[in-house]
């Protein structure tokens, strides 16, 4: 079952045309990393779908609905979570705070799903994250980085999401936190949400990556699974420079 | 010494007078970075509103049936009615320039200020408007050998129940969290389901409500006369400046301090009254930019 669908889409910014026809697919439950080196795309795609850029054409299909012309907070209110690169943490709300602005949110998201009784959000956003309940009381400037997008990503838990947008969720990180993140997105496939992810490093993607979609300048040069991508020329010649 | 205890209460009843207005201002600043030069004006218009609604019930011969309290319950009409004006402002007149550099901002603002001031002229007149009925209803009470206006305790009331009643809003209620959550991140707000258009909105209805309830109450113990907005826009700066624009606690001890500074001057020495608010806010300036509780 299709959970979001890009449709050839072409983006600019401000007059530079940054994507050219990209389409993709995300299944449910189903991981799927945009992998690209800096400046290939990948947070404009990202952006795309949640709708911070316009699209010149192309379409953006999420449960069946068509989504290109709707506003962000309208996105996220059908069921898209999102994480940015910079994480997005409210600086001088608590983390509490933070959280409860995607759980107010959640249950409207829930209630517009099916109706259907849902696990508590907040205890769902915990399961994957546990070290977030320590962090309750602090404000978003005193996290460090890693602990900031443990937040990000627990507070877009907190909106109930069928689909979860990850943009460079393990950049910055030590290796040994980053197999706690890796964990952390198979708990989250788990409990039955989809998740695209932005990722610079083909090989930190192919560890979790169900599929992946190969991006430079502008354009998927691969689609796959990440075993075909290591041996394929082309994308270890684009993602090496 | 009873001069000396009134001027206190005067410097107390102009603070919360500024106060009003100039939280209005920074939380408009606060939330959507625009510095809204029409404040004075917005202020200005509060205070004909109101003088107009109540000198409309005396003129009805209302005042009997109203009683005091419900002359009062009149006043907040026109910063009502100021909040309406802003809700139709911000979509139509600063929606389109979020996007654009601050000279915009100001230039649009700047324009509104004087449209308003011509709207006034237009509908009320050169004639100034009051509402000292109910000044004049209230009385007065003994300070030392003299009488002073209870009605200037009753607006230094209100300053400090506006003060505790917009501190509880923004950071206890929901609509505050998410106020805060815009006003520093707009992007991340709209991610997580906000809708930063509404929550904009409302958040300059509320500024614009104060500027109009600061002239609200100002308008009984004040007539409303044509440029009233003009100077209390440079004094509300004043006061921004040295707080920190888009700082509530900033507001309230810059309004303390610009009053009392104003007051002090105009009593020991009025020729450089301004000059001195001047230069306390340059010093301020000069050693914490942001104000005393302004965020870089």
């Amino acid at each position: 079952m299709i959970v979001l669908e890009v449709k050839a889409i072409h983006t600019y910014r401000g007059p530079a045309h940054i994507l050219n026809g990209v389409s993709l697919r995300v299944d449910r439950q189903e991981v799927v990393c945009l992998v690209g080196r800096n400046g290939a795309g990948k947070t404009t795609t990202i952006e795309s779908i949640m709708g911070f850029l316009a699209l010149q054409a192309g379409q953006i299909v999420f449960a069946d609905e068509d989504l290109t012309r709707l506003a962000p907070h309208e996105r996220a209110k059908r069921g898209i979570g999102y994480s940015p690169e910079d994480c997005g943490v409210f600086p001088e709300l608590s983390v509490d705070d933070n959280l409860m602005i995607s759980r107010w949110l959640g249950d409207e998201v829930s209630r517009r799903r099916d109706g259907a009784v849902r696990p508590d959000p907040q205890t769902q956003a915990f399961a994957v994250f546990p070290e977030v309940r320590d962090l309750l009381q602090r404000q978003g400037m005193q996290l460090s980085g890693g602990q900031r997008k443990m937040v990000a990503i627990a507070r877009a838990m907190m909106l109930s999401p069928s689909l979860l947008l990850l943009d460079e969720a393990f950049e910055g990180l030590a290796p040994v936190v980053v197999n706690r993140f890796t964990e952390a997105v198979m708990k989250i496939k788990a409990m039955g949400v989809s998740i695209l992810m932005a990722e610079s490093h083909l090989a930190a993607a192919s560890r979790i990556a169900d599929r992946l979609y190969v991006i430079d300048r502008g354009e998927i040069i691969f689609r796959g699974s990440p075993s075909d991508a290591r041996g394929d020329e082309r994308v270890m010649k684009a993602l090496r420079g | 010494m009873t001069i000396f205890v009134i001027q206190i209460l005067n410097s107390f009843f102009y603070a919360a007078v500024l106060f009003l207005i100039a939280a209005g201002l920074s939380l408009i600043y606060g939330v959507m970075r625009i510095v809204n030069l029409a404040h004075g004006a917005l202020y200005a218009l509060g205070a004909y509103v109101s003088a107009w609604i109540v000198g409309s019930a005396v003129g009805h011969a209302l005042e009997g049936t109203l009683g005091l309290a419900g002359m009062l319950l009149l006043l907040p009409l026109g910063a009502i009615a100021i909040a309406a004006v802003g809700a139709l402002i911000e979509p139509t007149l600063l929606r389109p320039l979020y996007q654009r550099s601050e000279e915009y901002h100001l230039l649009v603002t700047f324009g509104l200020l004087l449209i308003l001031e011509d709207v006034m002229k237009l509908v009320f007149g050169r004639t100034p408007l009051s509402a000292g009925t109910i000044m004049d209803r209230m009385g007065s009470i003994p300070v030392g050998r003299l009488m002073y206006p209870t009605y200037n305790l009753f607006v230094v009331a209100v300053g400090i129940a506006a003060a505790i009643g917009l501190w509880a809003f923004i950071y206890r209620t929901k609509f505050g969290v998410i106020l805060r959550a815009t006003s520093q991140d707009r992007r991340m707000a709209a991610a997580l389901g906000i809708n930063v258009s509404r929550v904009y909105v409302q958040a300059f209805a509320i500024g614009c409500f104060m500027a109009g309830l600061g002239g609200a109450v100002v308008v009984p113990a004040q007539a409303a006369v044509l440029g009233l907005g003009i100077e209390v826009l440079i004094l509300a700066f004043v006061v921004v400046v040295i707080g920190g624009l888009g700082s509530l606690q900033g507001a309230l001890v810059g309004a303390v301090i610009v009053s009392f500074v104003r007051t002090a001057g105009i009593q020991f020495f009025p020729e450089i009254e301004l000059a001195v608010l001047y230069l306390i806010a340059a010093a301020v300036l000069l050693v914490r930019p942001t104000g005393l509780f302004g965020r870089a």
